[in-house]
């Protein structure tokens, strides 16, 4: 028990922090817990609601993570795997009437068939053309939701609205009850990620990022490896897409564009690809730094945004995780150097 | 004859079934219908295969995937409205461009001088940083003030869309009067120089140190052209000025697209240099930074030339309407400039329909010959086939890289520049281009010449016929049913196309097999 903490401490650490934080965040704002846990109205709530988009994206970008920088599969039409499920729950529940163990059955159902689907492209192309293929699919189904033939259930281009959120779990009267949820559920997937990536299973998956044909030549059955990944991969991302849609209680039609698979690529390359923590990070930077600019500078905000990026790729290729585990003993180092300085000088 | 057969089954099915297609769709219209869709489409597959073809180059020998590249497009579009419709911009532009990067184009000279420094001095790297930042604060404080005659976003009446129409409509909007007043015109033409002097001798102070090389008449001659011709551009500002909005609307857009053309190989070369060479050893990265450059670019466009969508008028030769149009035959259409044509009594727009498709053909052909038959093209097509065995023979790829680099994003611009008169500017632009040559080079094949052309003739077709059908509809055999495909199902097609013929050839139709 006691190795397990220590080992992990990092991750319960940041677990620690993000149950207290509504609190702490209320307690500045002069709001008593009581307050904060009756989610009276304040820069708690709206610090819980910024949290509850970082965790979607982190589920998300976890999704993308595993296929992408474990499996090294890199697919286009990652979008397509979260806006199935943000589409659907909010059809289900609106057109349905369905309740939402009911709705979450079918994500799941729908998850299955489109890792299926990709399935079925996988083993026929590889490389960059497994990206344009899973483009095209991802495309074909931003069409269907853009087309004004299925405006009923989709609502075209304004977007999916109005969807019913069960009570119990809704983000205007229950938010703090949603952020916890949302918490539980992102812990509980970068822990089974977590199974995944060191368990022989995952291990092998990396074995095929780093060299298929040898993979191969070991008699393991690549395809299989890879439809297991794809598969999580997929019930995460359409699992994340219900979440957003239930907070939300919008589905936009950009959450099936490649603009979103290319956040969820953007957010893994700043935290580091293939590190899992750094989708957690990437999508805290991501985010924050998306809300501070668009905030305080407004429509130049993509401007500043994309050189970021280009600076990333230039200067910290690792993203921030990688880099910080490569140059974590120097960093102590260096904080040693500089507490030893100190040390001299009061000598 | 039966080898190819044989081999190559799947791809004269697949063609035999477009030709089939095509026929079908023939005997389903009217004659001049079928005729005109067939020049849209051959149209649109133009524009898209002037930024296929440059990104499957860019593709095959460099393996970058280059996402910036419809953006690339659009810059290449802006470009040329710049020069066509404010050539007084493009006068002022010249000069501060010219002196700044005349700085950068003598790297010898500027490392003889570091060369000359004791090696003590050059361990120190304050030196090299304090002259960036020197020529980065002056960059600061000369740029804002240097006065260059532009338009405002902001103003209605000075927005680029107000200059547009004005010229469209025969009655220009006279251009914007400005003067050194907020520095001495002398301040500022060296002021300019020096950014780019201490800044390439800032860059020069980084490189290891080396023996000293004198260096010889011919490394300083890039540096003497560029400061002649930044300083006589600025003394015949006024005179080239005038003589540039004189000139006839004709001569006017072929040096505009001429310039747009060079700018983006220049553009190309410089990405490449700079930003795209560090990361040939790191290949999903250079994805990312192609993105990141990607939205620089839009957002830069919009910055600059501003959100609103807007036209640029048609040159002379293309937009007459007066007696005599629409234009029966070659000499009419010559002697009248009709913007419209009948081909087979049907009504063509000349610039869209048959300048766009010949200036496709003229390009497919040229860069044929390019890669055919000359020693650079023989250089491309063996790094596209094994590039570290070229590398190995002796060859400077690094050189041939920038080059084909800066010629895949030239074609782009060209493409831009030739499209903004028939589908006018939008900050969105390019990335439907690009999503359409991606498809293009998908079918074709991505790192086949002949497989792009191939692949953005069908991408348009496809397109232009379904739009066609989505008017008048295709009778379902043996029923009464009419089936129009809505507006969303035009994108879908080329797509769906896409995946199945994926599936069928992984390679597309006309890409190598491994």
């Amino acid at each position: 028990m006691k190795t397990t903490l220590l080992q992990n401490r990092p991750a319960f650490l940041t677990a620690l922090i993000l149950i207290i934080l509504p609190f702490v965040v209320g307690a500045f704002d002069g709001a008593s817990p009581a307050a904060v846990w009756e989610n009276g109205s304040g820069i708690s709530k709206f610090v819980q609601g910024l949290a509850i988009e970082i965790f979607i994206l982190t589920l998300y970008a976890l999704s993308f993570d595993l296929i992408f920088g474990i499996a090294g599969l890199l697919s286009f039409g990652h979008s397509l795997f979260f806006a199935v499920g943000a589409y659907l729950t909010g059809i289900l529940l609106k057109n349905f009437g369905l309740n939402l163990w009911q709705t979450l059955g079918w994500v799941l159902l729908a998850a299955l068939t489109q890792a299926v689907l990709f399935g079925i492209v996988l083993p026929r192309v590889k490389g960059i053309t497994f990206a344009l293929v899973t483009l095209g699919i991802a495309s074909v189904f931003h069409i269907l939701v853009m087309s004004r033939e299925l405006g009923e259930y989709t609502g075209a281009d304004v977007g999916l609205q109005g969807v019913p959120v069960p009570d119990f779990i809704s983000p205007a009267n229950e938010r703090l009850r949603f952020y916890f949820v949302a918490l539980c559920i992102l812990a509980a997937v970068y822990w089974l990620y977590r199974r995944f990536v060191d368990s022989p299973t995952g291990r092998v998956c990396i074995a095929i990022r780093e060299n298929e044909g040898r993979a191969k030549m070991l008699g393991y059955n690549t395809f299989t490896f890879k439809f297991a990944a794809l598969l999580l991969s997929s019930f995460t991302a359409a699992l994340a897409g219900a979440l957003h849609c239930l907070y939300q209680p919008i589905v936009s039609p950009n959450t099936a564009s490649m603009g979103f698979t290319v956040t969820a690529l953007l957010i893994v390359l700043l935290g580091g690809v293939g590190t899992l923590d750094g989708a957690l990070v990437g999508a805290l930077a991501y985010r924050l730094l998306d809300f501070g600019l668009r905030r305080y500078v407004g429509e130049s905000a993509s401007f500043i945004n994309g050189a970021v990026y280009v600076a990333f790729v230039l200067f910290i290729p690792y993203g921030l995780v990688g880099t910080w585990r490569l140059k974590s003993l120097q960093i102590q180092q260096g904080w040693q150097r500089i507490a030893r300085l100190f040390s001299s000088a009061s000598r | 004859m039966a080898l190819f057969f044989r081999k190559n089954v799947l791809l004269v099915i697949t063609l035999s079934v477009f030709a089939g297609l095509l026929l079908a769709a023939a005997q389903g219209m009217e004659r001049k219908d079928f005729l005109i869709t067939l020049l849209r489409g051959l149209s649109v597959g133009s524009l898209t295969f002037l930024v296929a073809s440059g990104f499957s180059l860019i593709f095959g020998l460099l393996d970058v995937l280059n996402l910036a590249h419809g953006t690339l497009f659009m810059i290449g579009a802006y470009l040329g409205w710049t020069v066509y419709v404010r050539p007084d911009t493009f006068v002022d532009l010249l000069t501060p461009l010219a002196l700044t990067a005349a700085g950068f184009t003598a790297p010898a000279l500027w490392n003889f001088i570091a060369a000359q420094l004791p090696p003590a001095a050059r361990e120190n790297r304050l030196l090299p940083w304090g002259l960036l930042l020197l020529a980065a604060l002056l960059a600061f404080w000369v740029l804002p003030r240097y006065p260059i005659a532009a338009w405002d976003t902001e103003n209605f009446s000075q927005a680029p869309g107000s200059y547009a129409l004005m010229l469209d409509q025969g009655a220009p909007l006279p251009f914007p009067q400005v003067a050194f007043e907020k520095i001495s015109s002398f301040l500022a033409l060296s002021g300019l120089l020096s950014i780019g002097v201490l800044g390439a001798l800032g860059l020069a102070f980084f490189q290891p140190p080396a023996q000293p090389v004198r260096p010889g008449w011919k490394d300083l001659v890039p540096i003497v052209f560029l400061l002649m011709l930044g300083l006589g551009v600025f003394a015949a500002n006024d005179w080239l000025t005038a003589v540039l909005s004189g000139l006839n609307s004709n001569w006017l857009f072929l040096l505009s697209v001429l310039i747009a053309t060079l700018s983006g190989f220049g553009l190309g070369a410089l990405m490449e240099s700079t930003l795209i060479r560090p990361l040939y050893s790191r290949p999903i990265y250079q994805l990312m930074l192609t993105l990141g450059m990607s939205a620089i670019g839009i957002e830069l466009v919009r910055a600059v030339w501003g959100r609103p969508e807007f036209t640029m008028p048609k040159p002379a030769l293309f937009s007459g309407s007066g007696a005599g149009c629409p234009a029966a035959s070659f000499d009419a259409w010559w002697q009248n400039n009709c913007s419209i044509a009948l081909v087979f009594e049907g009504r063509v727009r000349v610039y869209n329909e048959i300048l766009i498709p010949l200036v496709g053909v003229f390009v497919l052909l040229a860069v044929w010959l390019l890669l055919q038959r000359t020693r650079l093209g023989m250089v491309i097509r063996a790094g596209v086939q094994d590039r570290e065995m070229v590398e190995a023979l002796g060859i400077n790829v690094r050189r041939v890289f920038t080059l084909v680099f800066g010629l895949g994003v030239g074609l782009a611009a060209l493409g831009g520049a030739l499209a903004a008169p028939s589908m006018g500017l939008s900050n969105a632009m390019g990335e439907s281009l690009l999503l359409n040559a991606l498809i293009a080079l998908a079918i074709g094949g991505l790192t086949s010449y002949p497989g792009a052309a191939l692949g953005s003739a069908l991408v348009g077709l496809i397109q232009q016929f379904m739009i066609k059908y989505g008017q008048i509809g295709i009778p379902i055999p043996f029923t009464d049913i009419l089936f129009k495909p809505s507006a969303p199902i035009v994108p879908a097609s080329t797509v769906l196309l896409m995946v199945i013929i994926l599936l069928l050839l992984p390679n597309g139709l006309l890409g190598k097999k491994d």
